[in-house]
C-alpha cells in the first residue's frame, strides 16, 4: 500500500506541476502506479522495475518544455527507489514466515538510510547541476558513479 | 550454499543504465538525479554483500512413541553477518510442530551462532526423515541471495502406540522351550492334567496320597508342562483404505505391534512376515530385542503398489515353521492376500485373521447405483468371512473402535467351537 502511494505521490507530483504535457506524464505516471499495484497484488516481482519506469517516464514527460532543472527532482527519484523497495519487500513478504522483530527493524533502518541518502545525493547533484550547467552532463553523471563508488569501497572496507 | 543475482539487482542496474544513457542522449540532469538513487542502492548493496559462510544443522532424540513431543534443534552459525536468513525446516506427514516456528527469518552476526527450537509431536508410527532444512540468505538491501539445504536430515523412529492385551490367542501346538502356556500334552508341570497308577522311576512328591488311600495303592497326579509358543505375525500390506490421514496399515501396524508385545512377554518365540509388494520377513526370536527388532521392521511396512501375483511360496520355509500360530492381519482388500490365507490354511498351519476393516475409512454413497455397488461390495467381504470361516479360519472383524483384546476374545471363541464340531 505504501508503495503504491508513494508512486502515487510522484504520479499526482507530475500530473500538478503545470507544464503543456502535465496531464500526459500524469497518464503515463497512473500506468506506472496501476503497474504496481497490480506487481504487489499478484506478486509478480518482474513488473516493478517496468512501473517505477512507466513512473520516472511520466515525470520526464511532464517537465518537457521546462527550462529550469527541478529542485524536487531528486525527492522524485528517491520516492521511485522507496517505492521500489517496498513493492520488493511486500512481493518478498511470505506471512507463514516469522520475521524476527530485529531483522524487520534493521530492514526498515536500511531502507530509510538508503533512501534520505539517495535524496541527499540527488540533491547535491541536482544543485550541482543547476549551478554548473556548463560543466556538461556527462561529467556530471561521471561524478555522481564516482561518489558512489567511493561510498562503496568506504563501506565495503567497513564490513570487512 | 548457492550464491545468485536477485531480479531487484538486475532490474536496478537496468533502471540506472537505461536512466544514464538518457540522461546523456536527452541532456536532462533530472533524470540523473531519478537514477542516482538505483545506482547508490546497487554500490551500497554490493558493497556490503558478502559470501554467509554458514553452516547449519538439525538435532533430535531419533525415538518416540505415537503422541509423544520431542524437541528439534536447528543450530546455526555464521561466519560472517547475515542481515536476514530465512530458515524452513520441511517436517514428514505423520509430524506436526506444537512449540516453535519451523520457517522463521533470522539475523546472525559475524560468528554468532544460534539455536532455534522446535517442539514437534509424532502424530503417526513411521521412520520420518526431518528435513531437508532449507536456507536462504539475504544481504542489507537484498541484491544477492545465497540458498542452500543442510546435509543431515535426521531421523525419527516413531514406534506405534500399542494397546496391552492380557488373553492371547491359544496356539494348536507348543514348542519344547519353557513358556506360559500350558501344553495340552503331559509332563512336568503345574497345572494339574490326570492320575493314573504309579510306575517305577515316578518321584515321590508327585504320588496323590488321598487318592493312593482311596484305591488301596500308589497313584501319582500328571500334569501338563508351561511351553512356549511359535507366533507369525502375518501383516498383510498389499493394499489399504485411507481416509482423512487414517488408514487400515496403521490400525494393523498397532495390533501389530501389541501382538507381539504381548506374546514376547510369555516368553514365546514370535516371527513377522509382511506379505505386500515387497516381501519382508523376521524369523521368530524371543525376549525384548526380538520385540525392538519387529517393532524396527514394522516401521518400515508400506504398501507398495505390485501387480506382481504372489502366493505363499515365495516365503522362506524357516520363517513359516508347521507347528506355529499365525495370526493374519489384513483388510480383505486384496484377492493374492486372501489366496495366500486361504493357501496357508490348506497346507494344515494354526491361522487365525484379524480383518482389520476398511469400512471406517470409507464414506457410504448419497444413492443410486454407487450405494447399490456399496452394500454389494460389504456383502461380498461377509461372504469372504465366511469363506475363510468354513475353511476353518478363525475371523474377527476389528474397526479400531473397540478395544483389540474384544477381537481376540472373537477369534478365541471361534477356535473354541471349531474345535467342538470338529470334535
Amino acid at each position: 500500500m505504501l508503495a503504491v502511494a508513494t508512486l502515487g505521490g510522484v504520479a499526482a507530483y507530475t500530473a500538478t506541476d503545470g507544464g503543456p504535457l502535465a496531464s500526459v506524464g500524469g497518464t503515463v505516471a497512473v500506468a506506472g502506479v496501476l503497474g504496481l499495484a497490480a506487481a504487489v497484488l499478484v506478486r509478480f516481482a518482474p513488473l516493478v522495475p517496468w512501473a517505477v519506469g512507466f513512473a520516472g517516464a511520466g515525470y520526464m514527460i511532464g517537465r518537457e518544455h521546462h527550462r529550469l532543472v527541478d529542485g524536487w527532482a531528486a525527492v522524485v527519484g528517491a520516492a521511485l527507489l522507496l517505492a521500489a523497495e517496498l513493492a520488493a519487500w511486500s512481493i518478498a513478504h511470505d506471512r507463514r514466515i516469522r520475521e524476527e522483530r530485529q531483522v524487520v527493524l534493521r530492514q526498515a533502518g536500511a531502507l530509510t538510510l538508503l533512501v534520505a541518502s539517495a535524496a541527499l545525493v540527488g540533491f547535491v547533484l541536482v544543485g550541482a547541476a543547476a549551478v554548473s550547467a556548463s560543466a556538461g552532463l556527462a561529467l556530471t553523471a561521471a561524478g555522481v558513479a564516482a561518489a558512489v563508488a567511493a561510498v562503496s569501497v568506504v563501506l565495503r572496507l567497513l564490513r570487512g | 550454499m548457492t550464491r545468485r543475482a536477485s531480479s531487484k539487482l538486475g532490474s536496478y542496474a537496468a533502471l540506472s543504465g537505461v536512466g544514464l544513457i538518457g540522461a546523456l542522449v536527452l541532456g536532462r540532469p533530472e533524470l540523473v538525479a531519478l537514477t542516482a538513487p538505483f545506482l547508490l542502492a546497487l554500490g551500497v548493496g554490493l558493497a556490503l554483500a558478502t559470501a554467509p559462510g554458514l553452516q547449519a544443522d538439525v538435532e533430535i532424540d531419533g525415538r518416540a512413541v505415537e503422541g509423544d513431543e520431542v524437541t528439534a534443534r536447528i543450530r546455526l552459525s555464521a561466519g560472517s553477518a547475515i542481515d536476514r536468513l530465512d530458515v524452513f525446516l520441511r517436517l514428514p506427514d505423520g509430524v506436526s510442530v506444537v512449540e516453535g516456528e519451523r520457517a522463521t527469518a533470522v539475523r546472525l552476526a559475524r560468528g554468532e551462532t544460534r539455536e532455534l527450537e522446535l517442539v514437534l509431536r509424532a502424530d503417526r508410527w513411521g521412520a520420518h526423515l526431518l528435513g531437508p532444512l532449507h536456507l536462504r540468505a539475504r544481504d542489507a538491501l537484498g541484491l544477492l541471495v545465497a540458498e542452500g539445504v543442510a546435509a543431515r536430515t535426521p531421523e525419527l523412529r516413531v514406534y506405534p502406540q500399542a494397546d496391552t492385551l492380557r488373553r492371547m490367542l491359544k496356539p494348536r501346538d507348543t514348542q519344547l522351550f519353557s513358556g506360559s502356556e500350558v501344553a495340552r500334552r503331559k509332563g512336568e508341570g503345574i497345572e494339574f492334567a490326570d492320575m493314573r497308577p504309579w510306575a517305577p522311576g515316578d518321584a515321590l512328591k508327585r504320588v496323590n496320597w488321598r487318592a493312593s488311600a482311596r484305591r488301596d495303592e500308589l497313584w501319582v497326579n500328571e500334569s501338563h508342562p508351561e511351553r512356549n509358543t511359535d507366533v507369525i505375525l502375518f501383516v498383510d500390506a498389499f493394499a489399504e483404505a485411507r481416509n482423512a490421514g487414517a488408514g487400515t496399515l496403521d490400525l494393523t501396524v498397532r495390533a501389530t505391534a501389541a501382538l507381539a508385545a504381548a506374546y514376547i512377554s510369555r516368553r514365546d518365540r514370535v516371527g513377522l512376515i509382511s506379505f505386500g509388494g515387497i516381501l519382508r520377513w523376521l524369523e521368530r526370536g524371543m525376549g525384548t530385542v526380538q520385540l525392538y527388532r519387529i517393532v524396527d521392521a514394522l516401521l518400515d511396512t508400506q504398501v507398495i503398489l505390485s501387480y506382481y501375483w504372489r502366493n505363499v511360496d515365495v516365503i522362506p520355509p524357516r520363517t513359516l515353521p508347521p507347528n506355529a500360530l499365525v495370526v493374519a492381519l489384513s483388510p480383505l482388500l486384496d484377492a493374492r492376500s486372501v489366496d495366500a490365507l486361504l493357501d496357508l490354511r490348506a497346507r494344515g498351519y494354526d491361522l487365525s485373521v484379524l480383518d482389520v476393516s476398511p469400512v471406517p475409512f470409507t464414506e457410504r454413497p448419497a444413492g443410486g447405483t454407487d450405494e447399490v455397488a456399496y452394500d454389494i461390495w460389504l456383502l461380498r467381504r461377509d461372504a469372504l468371512r465366511h469363506r475363510l470361516q468354513r475353511a476353518g479360519v478363525a475371523v474377527a472383524e476389528w474397526d479400531g473402535e473397540g478395544p483389540l483384546q474384544a477381537v481376540l476374545e472373537e477369534v478365541t471363541a471361534f477356535r473354541r467351537h471349531a474345535r467342538l464340531a470338529r470334535a
